[in-house]
């Protein structure tokens, strides 16, 4: 909906939800990794929702990647990605969290461990 | 001496002759008066005969033709009266009084017009205004629902902007009726896309069902979206408004021989012959909008549709009644007004419907046996490039755009596409939790195999590679969307390392 440089989007965002911003899920959060399972989809799944999937079909996506993908609010891909969930289409998972620091020590230890596997 | 007598005499017959000649005179002057005053008398009764009829004439005219006629210009079907009496029509009266009536006419038809016109050129310039207003209002509403994403809020958007719309819509189709231009430029856009954003201007969009039979990528022309979107949303709401609120109002696209058809079919009540001849008069556009004839409240929807059509070289037509007992509107939209865009480079906002014809594009290659278990939703074009086995499409997958060289184009593809040439089996593989729990179990058993052999270090490479790649050669096998890319499964570590950062994710929760 957005994004695209030229102009005013001539199909307003709520349509995609049918007017519907609360999520089944509310758990589901800008970061949230979506999958898709892989499932065929059933006939008559709104057109949103298929958008959705056909995104996911290359491999997984962040709630935000898929709401810019689909040039939707987060709000509305909140909504299709938890109705999608529900129908066991696509898995969630919670944002993978930032990598942490490794401790230097471990990674020495690792390399000792190398060297003396390389060595044997 | 005779003289005197004589004299008497001769004045006397001279008196007689002379009172003779007075009586005669007389006798013939009463007889011409008495004649006179019959004649007048006469006259006096023929006008007096004549004034009531011709009072009664004119009164006739101010009372019953005059006003008469001024109906007539609003209301065809009134019919003026002729004169009181036959027989004056054919007199100077009666024409005379034509002359009247005519002038009447002419003139009140002129004021109509003049006074319309002002009217609708103070509806314009308000409508303008609002319009502008409500399109500032819906920029905000959108950067707020891009900013914002609680749910709460998000939906209160949500509804703002559906009013906003539903505003919008009335604003527009009230300046459009007033001849003023649509009020918006778009850029050349899929037709499907212009029948759901006009489909989303709607307090019932809920009950409309769009199924799209276009090909992918019919557009419009940049000047004809926005008033195919208005017409779509007049047609959709007449449909709406005339039908039961628990039945849906069907709208087909599809290919005609020298354009585009949107089909709209209602299950309401449909009109009166009457009422239809009136609706493709409105139209058509042919003729010029009144205010005054839009009724009050008026009814600017299918006048708008004229206003449009005879504007933009579009036509609807109404005439024919609907399958399903209503109402059956087919917007035609001829060639010239259509264009083609490259849906991989342009695809259409995700809510709109997508063809039908793709689908069962993909069901062939289904049936074909390229790609068995995902192919039933999603562009067929691009399955059957997957099966063609280029390196680059195959795993880029049906939604990503090409160019002419064949490469992806979106920056996100584009990424997967780059780590896929070197690569190339690592997508598919990715998605399930338990093959990628195979995939590391193979791993694992692959470097225990090689910790057990590692007094030989020459035998390290040989045993725990080709393991891991057995392993996922059989995948393929297990899971049969694969099929097409058995032979590139050599390359494995990199699909391992996939398997593991999926489980890392999943255990990460």
């Amino acid at each position: 909906m957005t994004g695209r440089p030229g102009g005013r989007p001539l199909v307003p965002a709520y349509l995609s939800t049918g007017g519907v911003a609360r999520p089944s899920r509310p758990q589901l959060e800008r970061l949230s990794v979506l999958t898709g399972t892989g499932t065929p989809p059933p006939a008559g799944l709104p057109a949103a929702q298929l958008a959705l999937l056909d995104a996911l079909d290359d491999g997984s996506l962040t709630v935000v990647e898929a709401a810019a993908l689909l040039r939707l609010p987060v709000s509305a891909v909140r909504v299709l990605a938890g109705e999608l969930v529900d129908r066991e289409l696509v898995l969630a998972r919670a944002p993978i969290p930032p990598a942490g620091r490794f401790d230097p020590d471990l990674l020495e230890r690792v390399a000792d461990g190398l060297r003396a596997l390389k060595h044997t | 001496m005779i003289e005197l007598p004589d004299l008497a005499t001769g004045g006397l017959a001279v008196g007689m002759l002379s009172a003779l000649a007075l009586g005669g005179g007389l006798l013939r002057a009463q007889r011409q008066q008495a004649k006179q005053r019959a004649e007048i008398d006469a006259l006096r009764r023929r006008l007096k005969g004549v004034l009531p009829t011709f009072t009664a004439e004119v009164e006739h005219l101010a009372h019953q033709r005059v006003p008469a006629a001024a109906r007539q210009l609003t209301h065809p079907h009134v019919a003026v009266p002729g004169p009181l009496h036959p027989q004056t029509a054919g007199s100077a009266l009666g024409h005379a009084l034509e002359q009247v009536l005519g002038k009447v006419r002419t003139e009140l038809d002129t004021q109509r017009t003049r006074i319309d016109a002002a009217a609708q050129a103070g509806m314009r310039g308000a409508t303008r205004e609002i319009q502008a207003a409500l399109y500032r209002l819906q920029d905000a509403l959108r950067q707020l629902q891009q900013k914002y994403d609680d749910p709460e809020l998000a939906q209160t958007l949500f509804q703002l902007d559906h009013e906003n719309e539903q505003s919008l819509r009335r604003a527009q189709v009230a300046a459009v009726v007033c001849g003023a231009w649509v009020g918006l430029a778009r850029e050349e856009s899929h037709l499907v896309e212009a029948v759901t954003g006009g489909q989303a201007r709607l307090a019932g969009y809920h009950r409309v069902r769009v199924h799209n039979h276009l090909a992918a990528g019919t557009g419009l022309v940049s000047h004809a979206v926005e008033p195919v979107a208005i017409i779509v949303a007049e047609l959709l709401d007449n449909a709406l408004r005339h039908s039961a609120p628990d039945t849906d109002v069907v709208v087909n696209l599809e290919h005609v021989h020298h354009g585009a058809c949107v089909t709209v079919d209602d299950a309401g009540l449909g009109m009166t012959q009457d009422e239809r001849a009136r609706a493709q008069r409105l139209v058509a556009g042919s003729e010029p909008i009144l205010l005054t004839d839009l009724g009050d409240p008026p009814r600017m929807g299918l006048a708008a549709i004229g206003q449009l059509t005879r504007q933009f070289d579009l036509s609807v037509d109404l005439s024919s009644p609907s399958p399903y007992g209503g109402v059956r509107a087919v917007l035609r939209v001829d060639s010239h007004l259509l264009s083609d865009i490259d849906p991989a480079e342009r695809p259409p906002a995700a809510s709109a419907p997508r063809s039908t014809r793709t689908a069962t594009r993909a069901e062939a290659s289904t049936g074909s046996g390229a790609e068995p278990s995902t192919a039933s939703h999603g562009y067929g074009a691009d399955r059957d490039d997957d099966a063609s086995g280029a390196d680059a499409d195959a795993v880029s997958g049906h939604h990503a755009p090409r160019d002419a060289g064949g490469l992806p184009q979106r920056r996100r593809r584009a990424r997967v596409a780059a780590a896929a040439r070197d690569v190339p089996a690592a997508r598919p593989a990715t998605r399930h939790p338990d093959r990628a729990a195979a995939a590391l179990g193979a791993l694992q058993a692959g470097t225990a195999a090689a910790r057990t052999t590692a007094g030989e270090p020459t035998k390290d490479d040989s045993t725990a590679v080709p393991e891991a790649g057995q392993a996922a050669r059989r995948r393929p096998e297990a899971a049969p969307d694969d099929t097409g890319e058995t032979d590139k499964t050599d390359k494995t570590d990199r699909n391992d390392h996939t398997h593991q950062d999926v489980n890392e994710g999943g255990t990460a929760r």
